[in-house]
Formats: C-alpha cells, sequence, structure tokens
C-alpha cells in the first residue's frame, strides 16, 4: 500500500515535469482522458505561478514585454517550483536564473534589475520597525560617534550593479514612454528602505554600498567609514551618514 | 588593535556625525499621517486561490509553450537599454552574444 507522501512525491513530480506520467490513482469522469485533465490541473498550477512572478517583476516584464515574460517566468517555474508554502517568498532565484538563460543573454544588466525587485519585495514584506528618533541621534556626543553600532532597520535592502541598474528600474517603474538609457555609463548601487509602509529605493553614492555593508555586518561608525574609504577615496562620510538617517535606514544605535 | 594607518581621525568623524545628525534635524524619516495600516494590501496574484481568466481550461492544450518560446521576440521596452552587445532585441538573434545556436524558428 502505498504511503501519503509517496503519492504526494509522486504528484509533485509529475506537475513539474510534463513528460512524467499522469500519476497513479488520477481518474477522471472521462475515463479515456485523465491526461488531459490533469494537464488543466497542471496548467493551472503554472498560470498561478507565472502570475506571482509578474506580480513580483513587474519592470522585469515590462522590459520583455508581457510574452516574453511569461514564457521565461514558465521555464523558471518547471525548474525552480516552489520550495515553501508561502507564495510571497517565491522567485528568490529569479534573478540567478537569468544570469544563465540564454533567450535574454543579450541583456546583461537584467538579471540586475530583477535582484533589484527581488529587494524592493524582501523590504516590502520586512518587519515593521520605527527608524530612530531625531532626539536620540542629537542625544549622542559627537566625540563618542566613532565606536557607534548601528542596528539597521529590518527592511534595508542593498543591490550592487556593474550597470546602471538604479536608473534602469526607476524609468521603467514610471508611467509614460521611458528615456533612454546607456547601460555603459557605469555602475550604481541601490538602498533599499521601507521606513513607514511605502518602499522607497535610493541611488547610492559612491563608497555608500561598501559603507552600508560595513555597518549592517557589527562595524562600528569608525571602522565602517575606513573600509568606505579603502574602496573610494572620494567617500563624504557626512553626505552618506545624512542621507542614511533621512531614509529611516537606522533602526538604533549603541556604543561598541 | 589599529594596525594601519587610519584615513579619518576621531574628529573628522565627530564632525561628520554632527552635521549630518544637523542637517537631517527634527524631521523623521516618517511622518506621522504617512502611517496607515491598512489591510488588503496584497499583491496582485498572491491571494491563494486567483479565480478568473487562464485559470479554467486553458491546460487542455497539449502545446508545449516551452518548446516554441524562443520563436518569441522581446516586444517591451528594453530596446531603451543599449548594451556592449547592441541594443535590445526585436528579433530573435540565434547567435549573440556567445556564437551558440539556438533557434530561433
Amino acid at each position: 500500500m502505498s504511503r501519503l507522501s509517496d503519492t504526494q512525491t509522486g504528484f509533485a513530480h509529475a506537475v513539474f515535469n510534463a513528460d512524467a506520467a499522469v500519476p497513479e490513482g488520477i481518474v477522471s469522469h472521462l475515463r479515456r482522458q485523465p491526461r488531459k485533465r490533469f494537464g488543466v490541473y497542471r496548467n493551472n498550477v503554472y498560470v498561478s505561478l507565472i502570475s506571482v512572478l509578474e506580480g513580483r517583476f513587474p519592470v522585469v516584464s515590462r522590459l520583455l514585454g508581457e510574452d516574453f515574460f511569461k514564457a521565461t517566468a514558465r521555464v523558471f517555474v518547471e525548474h525552480h517550483p516552489p520550495t515553501s508554502p508561502v507564495l510571497m517568498r517565491y522567485g528568490g532565484g529569479f534573478s540567478e536564473f537569468l544570469e544563465t538563460f540564454e533567450p535574454v543573454a543579450d541583456l546583461p544588466w537584467l538579471a540586475d534589475v530583477a535582484r533589484l525587485e527581488w529587494a524592493w519585495n524582501l523590504a516590502y514584506h520586512a518587519a515593521d520597525k520605527d527608524p530612530v528618533a531625531p532626539e536620540a541621534l542629537a542625544a549622542i556626543e559627537p566625540a563618542s560617534a566613532g565606536s557607534l553600532v548601528f542596528e539597521l532597520h529590518p527592511a534595508v535592502q542593498l543591490v550592487r550593479s556593474a550597470f546602471p541598474v538604479v536608473s534602469i528600474w526607476s524609468e521603467h517603474s514610471k508611467d509614460g514612454e521611458p528615456e533612454h538609457i546607456d547601460a555603459g555609463a557605469g555602475g550604481e548601487d541601490g538602498l533599499i528602505v521601507r521606513p513607514g509602509i511605502a518602499v522607497e529605493v535610493r541611488h547610492l553614492p559612491r563608497g555608500g554600498a561598501a559603507f552600508i555593508s560595513a555597518l549592517a555586518g557589527g562595524k562600528t561608525l569608525g571602522e565602517a567609514a575606513e573600509v568606505a574609504l579603502d574602496e573610494e577615496a572620494s567617500f563624504d562620510l557626512q553626505a552618506n551618514l545624512a542621507g542614511l538617517i533621512a531614509s529611516g535606514a537606522i533602526a538604533g544605535l549603541r556604543p561598541a | 588593535m589599529e594596525s594601519k594607518t587610519r584615513k579619518m581621525t576621531s574628529l573628522a568623524i565627530a564632525s561628520a556625525f554632527a552635521a549630518s545628525v544637523a542637517a537631517v534635524g527634527a524631521t523623521p524619516a516618517v511622518a506621522a499621517d504617512d502611517m496607515v495600516k491598512c489591510y488588503g494590501i496584497a499583491k496582485k496574484g498572491e491571494n491563494d486561490c486567483k479565480a478568473g481568466p487562464g485559470t479554467s481550461c486553458s491546460g487542455s492544450s497539449t502545446v508545449d509553450y516551452q518548446g516554441n518560446a524562443w520563436k518569441l521576440v522581446k516586444k517591451g521596452t528594453c530596446t531603451q537599454v543599449s548594451t556592449p552587445f547592441g541594443p535590445g532585441s526585436l528579433t530573435c538573434l540565434a547567435t549573440r552574444p556567445t556564437g551558440q545556436n539556438y533557434q530561433c524558428g
């Protein structure tokens, strides 16, 4: 007698493998046609997951056009079915998939756009937390600032790219005809924050991403500034710190 | 233990900190009236049961979409972004960028 888990595994395998035989025990009211009926079921699974990806990667979809995006998403769904029952976690591997997907190889910046949209999704679903109050910052003795350790907001995400990913994303997130963008114009790093309920994407100044990831890794303000200066000699601590505070990316701080 | 030469003195950090706190001032990052909690904000397509076009019987077709998908062209806005390989294509490019030949139909 077959166990329930075997039945489920066999069923799931058949859903995501178009060539697989109809799973054992599937019957239809038209006795001759269980394959056709199972095909309807399989397609509904695909259609729903493709529609999740379309909602999650609207800019990638706009860039490729609806038909091309759906066909791309279908291949992704087939090779990367959900591993969690929670749909908001589906699509995490889409950018890596695009990196190796031949039909979009002439758009080398596309995977980074997908990475930004996934980061947007993570920020959207991150825990709520109030950014640090201005009074708390004003109460800090500046002389001790170098040894402060920051707690970043749970929604904070960084996306670093060798392409102008923030410009491509923002130009194609707006209504209307997008402006022309030169993908060779140099890399851009983005900071994704959600201080309230609205997700914001900000273009970071040079060295900003190294600075923020050092802070996220538990480095003190002084150490993080050194890391950023090592990467980018023109790093401006004051401008970057002011931007970080203003964007609501800091949730707390304490002496090291 | 600090072995390498520091590029920023603690004085420079202190003044940058003080200036950035002053620059941001007393404006909270989130205005109180922006904070409206609401329900029903699940993104499209992410409710468990999506009824409507496309979810009923369209799978009864036996055509394998994947097999001919790459005869499709990118009709989106990708041509607005130029790349080292040239602009995004409106037609299937069989040999770009790797020289490998995939079917254009």
